[in-house]
């Protein structure tokens, strides 16, 4: 309904968003006309097979890769105009965490949350609180290189939530956790979302991802092909069915 | 800057590569010099001695001194450039490159820290390894020093070589970051290493910056190094400069692919 007078709450910047991006690696277009919107205090899961984009969609909207047309914005702040500021709000976990090997846990959180941002005491202070956060504490002396895989993909998460970013991007966080790493995780990202912050996370974890997200959307060779809601039943068929629809050439035997 | 400077110190001080780097120019190339002088003195024919003689003519602070600064000329290259490389390739071979992306800190800032951190590295540990020098000169016999002075102007030129040749390794770092990881810039390292053998082969050592400090430090004998100019020792301090200004517009500018 329009509202002449502008008596209705302001629209909320989303804290992310994608508008009509397009990026191709030569003849391969991995992320095509997407639009997507992370709102703020939302956890909005991007769902989708193996090369479909998300590693790529999420790269763009942090600035790692430039897009060929359309615009990622942080904060309704184009990226490739973000300050140190706008970056300072921004937490991330692409591929390989954070997490150098000759460093121990702490160190590696109060470097990473000085390097968003954080004066040297309230880098020291929010390790503290992160290692405790995500379980790490009989960890958090050791060197890194002696973590297991999942311990590194939750001190790499660490480093991405210790500044208390107002964004987070999170691509694939609890592949390598056990069933508790899982829980932990799902905990930090709810946490960060009920503080306000507008979370984007990848995951191959269909009942994962019903369980902790918001609003689900799923990608398919570089294209949003639909959304899915998270409360639905059997979410694992109509993912499936969605991607078929997406394409039909595509051999059974595969999905 | 200040923020990227404390964290690259810290992941440089506590790097095993930069330890072993560390131990080869400050105590192994010392070691070596002293070994060498000690060869001289201790006379004889055998074939160390034979060879020393080539190197080394007479047996005071300024020869030892400046045999050390031949072994820095090239040991320095292999070590520094093997750190450079490192501290420049390590996240793009780990992976860990896009977490430097989407910070306050720029990206351009952590290579200047890095950059920056290596030169104070190579100036620091050259001098660390002057000073390791003299008790090992006295070790192996040379007549103490008359003085302070006499000290000074002789390691003057093994820091010098050091300082120069650190300069002339920062351009690894723009060959390790272009091709995403540490092995490419070894890989130019080992051509740098060879090219300039060839060029000092026939001749055009002098105008060859990373075949200058060598010259200069008498790695050709005394003659062509009288013959080395200021302007060709500037050389190494351009090569390094441009280097590190590459370097930081690249890492700026690089998406992660």
């Amino acid at each position: 309904m329009a509202d002449p007078l502008g008596l209705a709450a302001p629209a909320q910047t989303p804290a992310l968003e994608a508008h009509t991006l397009r990026r191709s690696f030569g003849d391969i277009t991995a992320v095509d006309d997407v639009d997507l919107q992370v709102e703020q205090g939302e956890i909005h899961a991007l769902v989708g097979l193996n090369g479909a984009g998300k590693t790529t969609l999420m790269r763009l909207l942090l600035g790692m890769v430039r897009p060929d047309s359309g615009s990622a914005t942080v904060h309704g702040r184009e990226v490739s105009r973000c300050g140190p500021a706008d970056w300072a709000r921004v937490g991330h976990l692409i591929e390989t965490p954070f997490a150098y090997p000759e460093l121990t846990v702490t160190e590696n959180i109060v470097a990473a949350a000085r390097l968003h941002g954080l004066d040297r005491d309230a880098a020291v202070g929010a390790a503290g609180a992160t290692v405790a956060a995500l379980a790490l504490t009989p960890w958090a002396h050791r060197r890194a290189r002696v973590l297991s895989l999942g311990n590194r993909q939750r001190l790499g998460l660490a480093c991405a939530l210790a500044h208390r970013p107002s964004v987070l991007v999170l691509d694939e966080p609890t592949n390598a956790l056990d069933p508790r790493g899982v829980l932990v995780v799902r905990r930090a990202m709810r946490a960060a979302a009920d503080d306000g912050a507008g979370v984007l996370v990848s995951s191959h974890h269909l009942d994962e991802v019903a369980r902790v997200a918001n609003r689900i959307t799923v990608m398919h060779r570089g294209v949003v092909i639909g959304h899915l809601d998270p409360g639905g039943v059997d979410l694992e068929r109509r993912f499936f069915d969605m991607v078929y629809e997406a394409e039909p050439e595509l051999p059974e035997e595969v999905l | 800057m200040r923020t990227a400077l404390a964290v690259e110190w810290l992941k440089l001080r506590r790097s095993t590569v930069v330890k072993v780097a560390t131990a080869i120019l400050a105590l192994l190339l010392p070691l070596l010099a002293a070994g060498f002088m000690a060869a001289y003195i201790g006379g004889g024919d055998s074939l160390l001695a034979a060879k020393v003689r080539t190197m080394v003519h007479e047996a005071t602070w300024t020869a030892y001194l400046d045999l050390m600064a031949q072994l820095l000329s090239v040991g320095a290259l292999l070590a520094v450039g093997v750190v450079v490389c490192w501290v420049f390739g390590r996240e793009y071979s780990d992976g860990t490159i896009g977490s430097l992306y989407a910070l306050p800190v720029s990206r351009a800032q952590i290579a200047w820290a890095k950059s920056l951190l290596v030169l104070g590295w190579g100036l620091a540990t050259s001098v660390l390894g002057a000073l390791m020098a003299l008790p090992l000169g006295l070790a192996v016999g040379l007549d103490a020093p008359t003085g302070v002075g006499e000290i000074v102007r002789a390691a003057a030129l093994p820091v010098a070589i050091a300082v120069l040749t650190t300069l002339l390794a920062l351009p690894l770092a723009l060959v390790a970051s272009v091709g995403r990881g540490y092995l490419a810039g070894i890989g130019a390292l080992l051509g740098i290493v060879m090219a300039t053998q060839i060029v000092t082969l026939v001749g055009a050592g002098g105008w060859f910056p990373w075949a200058t400090p060598s010259l200069w430090a008498g790695m050709g004998g005394a003659e062509l190094a009288a013959t080395v100019t200021p302007v060709q020792l500037a050389l190494p301090v351009v090569v390094g400069a441009l280097g590190a200004w590459a370097t930081a517009w690249w890492w700026q500018r690089a998406e992660v692919v």
